[in-house]
């Protein structure tokens, strides 16, 4: 939908007043107006424009699913429980350096080093923590400066804020690494390309990240503050097993706390996302509830994807093994109860079964179907 | 134009009010002239300052009015003649110590203060009659009609004020302080023979209580009606009451002021000289009562023009109730009774329009058609809102305090104060200024806000003044926030000046009110002794200014003061200080009023070297306006406002 | 009195321009020169606070007669020298007459926060309508020639002299500019104001 006749007025009132935003960061992308700051997104002051970018790339904000889908795929959205897949197996780096910085199996960071080096793109965007480990869109146009933002960081990162400081003009080739709601924005502004920034056709490679929900910046980094020296904090993670817990890898040692201690500040917007496996991508890459420890599961979408995926086995800096049939299994059954809970908790929210917020032109009847699994 | 010390007595001369003002107190041979700047009287003490090395005169801007007033009263116990300028507000700041002095009578010197008011309030934060002071107070009081007025009441004002030992006002508005008009000039004073001497000593064979200390009152406040009456004797022969018209008036006009002048132009024009009279008094307080009660006897109707209060208007009722039942025939037509507004300016047209009703005669202004098509146009004419200079490190102090302001989050506010910072009020400075009321209020309001924590007031309170406000009236603000415990987070605007009022030295600008230099009083060495936090910022840079408040408001508690220091434009031009940089805007980069800017630098930041170009789209600097400051290139989204440094 | 006459009795003259155009030293300059031409002047500026950018009017009455109060009555103004267009549609909305006459510097000066400003074509069309003469004098583009807008009053002080309306001459103006100018700020200044006379010479052949 180009016409919204919806401004920033509307974004704020729609989405960020409501406790819908989820941080993804596609508003701050060339506006001077909203910026984010201390993990809020903030309105410096009144903007007059009637149609704004800003409402129209929201992930939040009416998106047209099909429509979306077929930017991506040329085709009509998935009901697939984990979207358009065009193979799915495990995946795990070879490359030691990256084996070391990375999360669980290193694959992303390995793809995104071996676009960088082919010249398939010449800048990724992507996550970076700061001092404060505060996460920070970032451009990394090298092998090194991509290492720099390895590993997850587990809060909503507003990782498209780095989008913008792509120069309006520029001829670079983008690869960005996201979640799904950041991958489902990133969608959008190529449906809707904006007039006065860079061209989005340059976005050749999009890396999608499984998230289960992610925590809220602006009251995680005050627990994390009072309760760790972050200058000696060295990464974070939540361990497959036993999964409840939360490490905090400091350079004295890992402290464990229950993922209780930290669920109070889970962003309340994650409650309603339906995309698990982030949906619209070239290939995602995850772990949790699937591959092995140390592997990832990676999700290949389109033949890019796929062609990198062989590219980096032939060059020796991947291994791959099938995914067994029972943690498929696990995967996709996971990723459809989220869909399914999203919805509920959507049209809980909204009180009306055709008022599904941001979720708009599924294919005939599934969210009915998904709303009726047990 | 003309020297002020010309020294032809009998010639003309254009003075503004202020000027001839000026000129009489020198004329009237003063030895000490006190004031502080605010306008419309900021002139007079100019004036003043600019020949006192010559005519031996001590000069000074003093940090407030209640402190100008003692001075001129120090001088006058020493039995020098003294003089104070003041704006309407500058009266209501001294009435503490004047209330005193009349308890206590001034020296053998005479002691003249002209204030002048600001009907319709064009330069002021409130609207006030300071006429009313002069009675509460029990003074002299007198009202020129025109500058020629103004300098000969106020050399009279001193044979008034010596004859009875009290300080005499004359009082002046806007129109009498900056109309420039016909002056014939006096004789200029004698060197000063007299050598300044303090007569109440302590007398060990004699003691007394000195003259000068006040109290017990009793007595002394019965004295002082006394002199009022003596005074009132003076009044009932003084040249400055004129009368213009017919021995028996159909209606009777009495006025004062410049409010003369419309009245007797009203009724020229309205070609009513044979039935209505203009009774005008430059004696206003106490009344003349046997010079009034005089004319309202040859008259049935009574119509009052004055600015703003019915300050005339209620004596002469009050009088005519007295007089009753002689006057119990009179009709009375003014404020009370609806036909003149109590506020805002009178004018010539004002009265016509009062005169017609009250007469029931006709008056013809313009051609009906031409009004109608000229009505017509002046809908199209913009509306011009006030602004700050281009240049004005206000602009920059507003833009990073609404950032910090915004990204902080918790709805915190600016408690504001008087100068030309006052228009952060408004849309140059983004609507930032939340209060408004008397000089170093913001401080003080902010004092009460920031000692809510124990009723849960959770929102940062900020505060600003500026660098003359901070000598005027903050400083016992904020000792009382550092002594009280207060939380709040005061933003000292430091552009070297007194700059609303003409750019006027004080304390911190290490210049005389003659140009001389001064020591300078350090503002932030003030603040580290009073035990405040302090950090100094330039305006200018935006990020660090904005860092630095938002760190500020971080800390939360006690007072934090930041010093944003930056010369102002006006004060650079005058100083020949060079630009810095040349602007331009780059037309390819700029995105216009489209979605990402939406002519944030021309609809929002507003400063009026930055013009829309609407055929192109974009925006552009005007070369005419323009100072070169540079600070614009940093709020641009688009890098499209580009800044070269100067060579010069 | 003076020897010389007015066109009328009292005159009302206003200068219309906006904050920081140098309105106010102008009006002082008139006022002190119709004085010593021995006229009863009243003079009144608005300032202070107007420097920022705020409409200036600057109104100017002269008498042979007596002192009259410095503002002109509604629709009585006999001439109106305006250094920026729309003020002075302003001063004619309020104060124009039929039979008044204009001096006009066609260079507008923006309101700031994007306010819209008339098509400058409709602007003069206007201001010619409401006038019984109207004269375009561009004082800011020879003032920007001579390297400083400053200059722009001086050029509309010659303009006013040269248009012969009041009863002043350059020579009644030289020593005024003599006392205020010194050295070599003097020589422009008198550059700038025989350019002003220059201009409404020109202006005024063409018709």
């Amino acid at each position: 939908m180009s016409d919204t006749g919806k401004g920033v007025r509307e974004l704020f009132e729609e989405v960020i007043y409501q406790g819908l935003c989820t941080g993804c960061g596609a508003c701050i992308t060339g506006c001077p107006y909203i910026v984010a700051h201390e993990g809020r997104i903030i309105l410096l002051d009144k903007c007059t424009v009637a149609e704004g970018d800003c409402y129209k790339h929201c992930p939040r904000t009416y998106t047209d699913m099909n429509a979306v889908s077929k930017k991506i795929f040329g085709i009509p959205f998935s009901d697939q429980e984990l979207g358009v897949t065009l193979d799915i197996y495990m995946a795990r780096t070879k490359d030691s350096e990256i084996g070391e910085k990375g999360q669980d199996g290193g694959t992303a960071t390995t793809l995104l080093a071996l676009a960088l080096q082919e010249g398939m793109v010449d800048l990724v965007v992507c996550t970076k923590m700061d001092e404060d480990k505060v996460p920070h869109g970032y451009l990394a146009r090298s092998r090194e400066e991509l290492l720099q933002c390895a590993g997850t960081c587990y809060e909503a990162s507003f990782a498209l804020e780095g989008y913008r400081s792509i120069p309006k003009d520029s001829a670079e080739k983008v690869g960005i690494i996201g979640l799904g709601c950041q991958l489902e924005a990133l969608t959008k502004i190529r449906q809707y390309p904006p007039e006065k920034n860079v061209n989005p056709d340059n976005i050749k490679l999009t890396v999608g990240l499984f998230c289960g929900w992610a925590l809220s910046p602006h009251v995680f980094h005050p627990y994390l503050r009072g309760h760790y020296d972050l200058s000696r904090v060295v990464k974070f993670d939540i361990p497959h097993t036993p999964h409840y817990s939360f490490d905090v890898h400091t350079k004295s040692g890992i402290k464990s706390v229950s993922l209780d201690e930290i669920r109070p500040y889970i962003n309340p917007a994650c409650q309603y996302c339906w995309d698990m496996t982030a949906e619209f991508s070239d290939v995602s890459l995850g772990s949790a509830g699937s591959a092995f420890p140390g592997w990832n599961t990676a999700v290949v979408r389109t033949k890019m994807g796929a062609d990198l995926m062989e590219l980096a086995k032939r060059r020796g800096i991947l291994e791959t093994q099938a995914l067994p049939d029972q943690r498929l299994a696990h995967l996709k059954s996971n990723a459809l109860k989220r869909k399914k809970t999203a919805l509920e908790n959507i049209v809980e929210r909204t009180g009306n079964k055709n008022d599904l917020l941001y979720v708009g032109n599924l294919p005939q009847g599934m969210a009915d179907r998904l709303l009726e699994i047990p | 134009m003309t020297s002020i010390l010309m020294n032809k007595p009998g010639a003309t001369v254009l003075l503004m009010g202020n000027e001839a003002i000026a000129r009489g107190a020198i004329e009237a041979g003063i030895g000490v002239a006190a004031a502080y700047p605010g306008s419309p009287s900021s002139e007079v003490l100019l004036t003043i300052a600019g020949v006192a090395k010559e005519m031996d005169i001590h000069a000074e801007w003093s940090v407030n009015e209640k402190v100008g007033t003692e001075v001129a009263a120090g001088a006058s116990f020493a039995g020098i003649r003294s003089f104070c300028a003041m704006k309407q507000n500058g009266a209501t700041v001294t009435a503490d110590f004047i209330v005193n002095l009349n308890m206590t009578g001034i020296g053998d010197g005479g002691i003249v203060i002209f204030v002048s008011d600001d009907p319709g309030s064009m330069t002021s934060s409130n609207e006030q009659d300071s006429r009313s002071l002069a009675k509460w107070l029990d003074n002299p009081l007198l009202e020129p009609s025109n500058a020629q007025e103004a300098k000969d009441m106020v050399k009279w004002g001193y044979e008034v004020s010596e004859a009875v030992k009290l300080l005499t006002f004359v009082r002046g508005v806007t129109r009498i302080s900056y109309t420039k008009s016909n002056v014939v000039l006096g004789e200029l004073p004698e060197r000063r023979e007299k050598k300044a001497y303090f007569p109440e000593l302590w007398d060990m064979y004699n003691p007394h209580k000195s003259t000068f200390t006040a109290g017990p009152s009793l007595v002394a406040h019965k004295v002082l009606h006394e002199k009022l009456e003596k005074v009132r004797e003076l009044f009932e022969a003084s040249v400055f009451n004129r009368y213009w018209g017919p021995e028996n008036p159909e209606l009777l006009i009495i006025t004062c002021g410049s409010c003369t002048s419309y009245c007797t132009e009203a009724v020229s024009e309205l070609k009513a000289g044979d039935k209505v009279g203009v009774l005008k008094l430059g004696t206003t307080w106490p009344l003349p009562e046997k010079l009034v009660a005089k004319y309202l006897s040859t008259t049935k109707r009574v119509l009052f023009v004055e600015e703003t209060d019915p300050f005339v208007e209620r004596s002469v009722m009050e009088l005519a109730a007295r007089l009753l039942p002689a006057t119990c025939d009179l009709a009375f037509y003014g404020a009370e009774s609806g036909h003149v507004d109590p506020y805002n300016e009178q004018s010539t047209d004002l009265v016509i329009k009062t005169l017609t009703g009250i007469l029931g005669i006709r008056y013809r202004g313009r051609d009906p058609d031409y009004d109608r098509e000229a009505k017509e146009t002046l809908k199209i004419v913009p509306d011009r809102l006030i602004n700050l200079c281009a240049g004005c490190p206000h602009r920059a102090t507003y833009w990073a305090v609404k950032m910090a302001l915004q990204l902080d989050g918790r709805k915190g506010f600016v408690c504001g104060d008087i100068g030309c910072y006052t228009l952060g009020f408004t849309s140059p400075g983004f609507f930032q200024m939340r209060t408004l009321h008397a000089m170093g209020s913001g401080t003080g309001v902010a004092n009460g806000l920031g000692n809510l924590k124990r009723f849960g007031l959770d929102q940062p309170v900020l505060a600003v003044t500026g660098d003359s406000t901070f000598f005027h009236a903050t400083l016992p603000a904020l000792v009382n926030g550092v002594y009280n415990n207060a939380d709040f987070t005061l933003l000292i605007l430091d552009n070297s000046a007194t700059a609303m009022t003409g750019f006027q030295p004080h304390p911190g600008t290490g210049e005389l009110a003659t140009g001389e230099p001064a020591t300078v009083v350090d503002m932030e060495a003030i603040c580290r002794a009073l035990g405040a936090r302090v950090e100094v910022c330039d305006p200018f840079d935006l990020e660090k200014s904005t860092k630095t408040l938002l760190r500020m408001m971080a800390e939360d508690t006690g007072v934090r003061v930041i010093i944003l220091r930056h010369m102002c434009q006006l004060l650079k031009d005058r100083k020949k200080i060079p630009r810095e940089y040349k602007v331009h805007v780059d037309p390819e980069k700029c995105l216009g009023d489209g979605c990402g800017c939406d002519s944030l630098c021309t609809r929002l930041f507003g400063c009026p070297g930055l013009m829309w170009d609407k055929e192109a789209g974009k925006a552009a600097i005007d070369e005419a306006i323009c100072v070169g400051c540079g600070v614009c290139a940093d709020i641009c989204p688009a890098n499209a406002i580009i800044r070269e440094e100067t060579t010069q | 009195m003076s020897k010389k006459r007015l066109k009328r009795e009292p005159f009302n003259l206003i200068i219309a321009g906006v904050g920081g155009q140098g309105n106010v030293l102008l009006s002082a300059f008139v006022g002190t020169a119709l004085v010593n031409e021995g006229f009863m002047v009243s003079v009144a500026d608005t300032f202070g606070v107007s420097q920022r950018g705020g409409p200036v009017t600057s109104h100017i009455k002269i008498s042979g007669k007596t002192l009259y109060s410095s503002v002109t009555l509604e629709g009585k103004a006999d001439m109106i020298l305006g250094m920026e267009p729309v003020e002075t549609l302003r001063a004619l909305g309020e104060f124009g007459s039929p039979h008044v006459v204009v001096i006009v510097n066609p260079r507008p000066i923006y309101p700031p926060g994007g306010m819209p400003y008339p098509d400058l074509d409709v602007v003069k069309r206007q201001i010619m309508k409401l006038s019984s003469r109207a004269t375009f004098v561009s004082a800011t583009e020879e003032a920007l020639k001579m390297g400083n807008p400053i200059y722009t009053n001086v050029i509309l002080l010659g303009s006013l002299v040269g248009a012969d309306i009041l009863p002043i001459t350059r020579e009644t103006m030289m020593p005024i500019l003599e006392e205020r100018f010194p050295g070599k700020l003097l020589d422009a200044n008198i550059k700038a104001f025989n350019k002003g006379m220059e201009l409404i010479a020109k202006a005024q052949a063409q018709g």
